[in-house]
């Protein structure tokens, strides 16, 4: 007899395969979720509206990050950086070009692809915390630039945008648009999954290696997969802007936004289609907790990465799997997941 | 009739720091044929394969495939042109299921640009019967015992339809009976058309399968022949026994033969 087979293996719960069990609980939380949303507007606003507006642009921005974190297995933290630019694109092109909303949003979204690929291309060489580092320190330059730039960016005045048309409407116009970006974030991973390239992304995060001798050009794959988490998040800060009417550096190149796309995508399940969009009402729940609970009045980037740390060691495969009672919180697992995680 | 030569290496050499992993190794390799590469531990041997397949920069060298020079080309492109190879250490695809894992070979190897991932995914059905895994077929490859794994990587290499197929210790760990099926299995995957090099420890499988071995050590080329002529060549013989056991083993040979 075998080794191997001597005593069942340790159930290890790594990221989710292509369509693994889990899929079929999440779409279906999905569906009640979505119906809830679509109605939402009818018979709540002000305070509620936005709330569920900025959840929903996290939600967004989490779909993408689900693309290079989740599925390619790249510890990106600096995809503020995408929607920074996003924001500052749409926002320069409204004021400075007088261009309408839509154009303006694409340059944004433009800029940040193009960054995303500028950038990527020598970063996506490294691995581990090194590629985590090397994106911290490139979103951080970015906000500080865009801070310092004064006569092309405003500086720390900002930069003042057009106000929506009519203005009674404002709330429920970018509810929707929102609303719209997570569907399309939907759609856009579930038919990417399907194809070539959601494979070769989900090669690369297990073996890259053993991918790149497979005939996967590896490079491409990163590329694109960290090219599409800035479209979702270059969009998601588009609408930011629009909708606030205002861009600061100083907000929108928060790392704070980055910590949460992350912990809502590992909340709900990092490799999954619906993980990202369920993680982000997780976060929102246990965030109002917390702040209800807590004599600290919001969230701090420290308490969030701390909570990050927490949640990676506990269950890598987001924590939709106590829920579906997949997994258990023991020491053993504990440091299983230490060992190959290596956190 | 002189054989068409596939693979041709010249004077390839790999330095890792002062080492000298492998040193001017000239070796050619002949369509069709099963061609075997042993040597004692560290020799050399698996460097010389991630050369080739272009998963480490080659020091100084050579490397031609059909003909054409592949030096330095990426590993990605190396496996488009028909190369394939398993690893010593196995790497599966762990989060995707058996089917996956093979399927990507089916994707994006040698013949990867002719279909699309959902025809793939249907043509492997019959790779999976090949390497004697269809039971497993939906099972996650985190779920799989050893000698699976190594099927597996068998069967993910083959998908990529190459023409040259390097098999790196694919016998390792193997009982008995399992080193068996698997020599069968190498020949079914020559009897294809695949021409093979193939790296084992097992003396066994290499005299009962390979037409050539080709010897190294410490990084050089040591001897080439048959099978026979190879593993009974004192040079050999001392380069894994040592010294002292080959003296011994060369009189009792001499002895033998007398008598
Ligand atoms: N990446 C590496 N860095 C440094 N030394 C290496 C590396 N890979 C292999 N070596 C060394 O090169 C030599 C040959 O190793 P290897 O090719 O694995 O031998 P074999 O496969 O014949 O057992 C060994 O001494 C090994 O320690
Ligand atoms: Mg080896």
């Amino acid at each position: 007899m075998n080794v191997e087979e001597k005593k069942a293996p340790i159930r290890i719960t790594r990221f989710d395969g292509l369509f693994r069990g889990r899929q079929r609980l999440l779409s279906g939380l999905s569906g009640v979720l979505f119906a809830f949303l679509f109605i939402f507007p009818l018979f709540a606003s002000g305070f509620w509206l936005n709330t569920l507006t900025s959840l929903l642009l996290l939600a967004a921005m989490a779909e993408g990050w689900n693309f290079i974190g989740g599925y390619t297995g790249y510890a990106a933290f600096g995809n503020v950086a995408f929607f920074g630019i996003g924001a500052y694109g749409t926002a320069l092109s409204m004021t400075k070009l007088h261009w309408p909303f839509f154009p303006g949003m694409i340059v944004g979204v433009a800029a940040a692809v193009a960054f995303a690929i500028v950038f990527g291309l020598p970063i996506l060489r490294l691995k581990g915390h090194y590629f985590a580092i090397a994106t911290v320190a490139l979103a951080t330059a970015t906000g500080e630039v865009a801070n310092s730039w004064t006569s092309f960016t405003g500086g720390s005045a900002g930069i003042t945008l057009p106000f929506f048309h009519p203005m009674q409407l404002s709330g429920q116009y970018f509810y929707y648009l929102s609303l719209l970006l997570v569907v399309f974030g939907l759609f856009l991973t579930w038919y990417i999954m399907k194809r070539k390239l959601g494979y070769s992304w989900v090669a690369v995060r297990e073996d890259e290696e053993a991918a790149n001798m497979m005939g996967i050009n590896t490079t491409w794959a990163k590329v694109t997969a960290f090219a599409l988490s800035a479209v979702m998040a270059g969009f998601a800060g588009g609408i930011y802007a629009y909708w606030r009417t205002f861009v600061l550096a100083e907000e929108v190149f928060k790392i704070d936004y980055t910590l949460q796309m992350i912990l809502a995508t590992v909340f709900g399940g990092p490799g999954t289609i619906f993980g990202p969009f369920i993680g982000a009402f997780i976060y929102y729940i246990l965030v109002t907790i917390l702040v209800f609970f807590l004599p600290i009045g919001q969230l701090h980037a420290t308490l969030l990465g701390t909570i990050i740390i927490l949640v990676m060691v506990f269950t890598p495969k987001g924590i939709m799997d106590f829920i579906s009672g997949k997994r258990k919180l023991t020491w053993r697992a504990l440091l299983e997941n230490v060992r190959i995680y290596r956190v | 009739m002189e054989r068409e030569v596939i693979l041709e290496s010249q004077s390839v050499t790999k330095h890792f720091g002062g080492l000298a992993a492998v040193e001017k190794v000239n070796m050619k390799i002949y369509q069709g044929e099963i061609l075997g590469l042993i040597g004692p531990n560290g020799a050399g041997k698996t460097t010389f394969v991630n050369i080739i397949t272009g998963m480490i920069p080659i020091t100084s060298g050579k490397v031609y495939f059909k003909g054409r020079d592949i030096t330095g080309w990426p590993a990605y492109k190396v496996g488009r042109i028909g190369i394939a190879r398993t690893f010593q250490i196995v790497k599966p695809f762990r989060g995707m299921s058996v089917r996956e894992n093979v399927a990507v070979g089916a994707m994006f190897g040698h013949t990867g640009h002719t279909r699309s991932s959902k025809e793939a995914l249907e043509k492997v059905d019959e790779l999976i019967d090949f390497v004697g895994m269809s039971h497993l077929k939906d099972r996650y490859a985190d779920e799989l015992t050893i000698p699976y794994l190594k099927r597996l990587e068998l069967a993910k290499a083959l998908a990529m339809e190459p023409e040259l197929l390097f098999l790196d210790e694919v016998m390792a760990g193997l009982h008995t009976k399992e080193i068996e099926s698997a020599m069968a299995l190498v020949r079914k995957i020559n009897e294809r058309g695949v021409t093979l090099l193939v790296i084992e420890h097992v003396m066994k499988a290499i005299v009962g399968i390979t037409n050539r071995v080709f010897v190294m050590n410490f990084g050089q080329e040591l001897a080439q022949g048959t099978p026979e002529e190879v593993l009974n060549h004192p040079v050999v013989i001392k380069a894994y026994l040592g010294e002292k056991f080959a003296q011994r083993h060369m009189k009792q040979k001499a002895v033998a033969a007398k008598v």
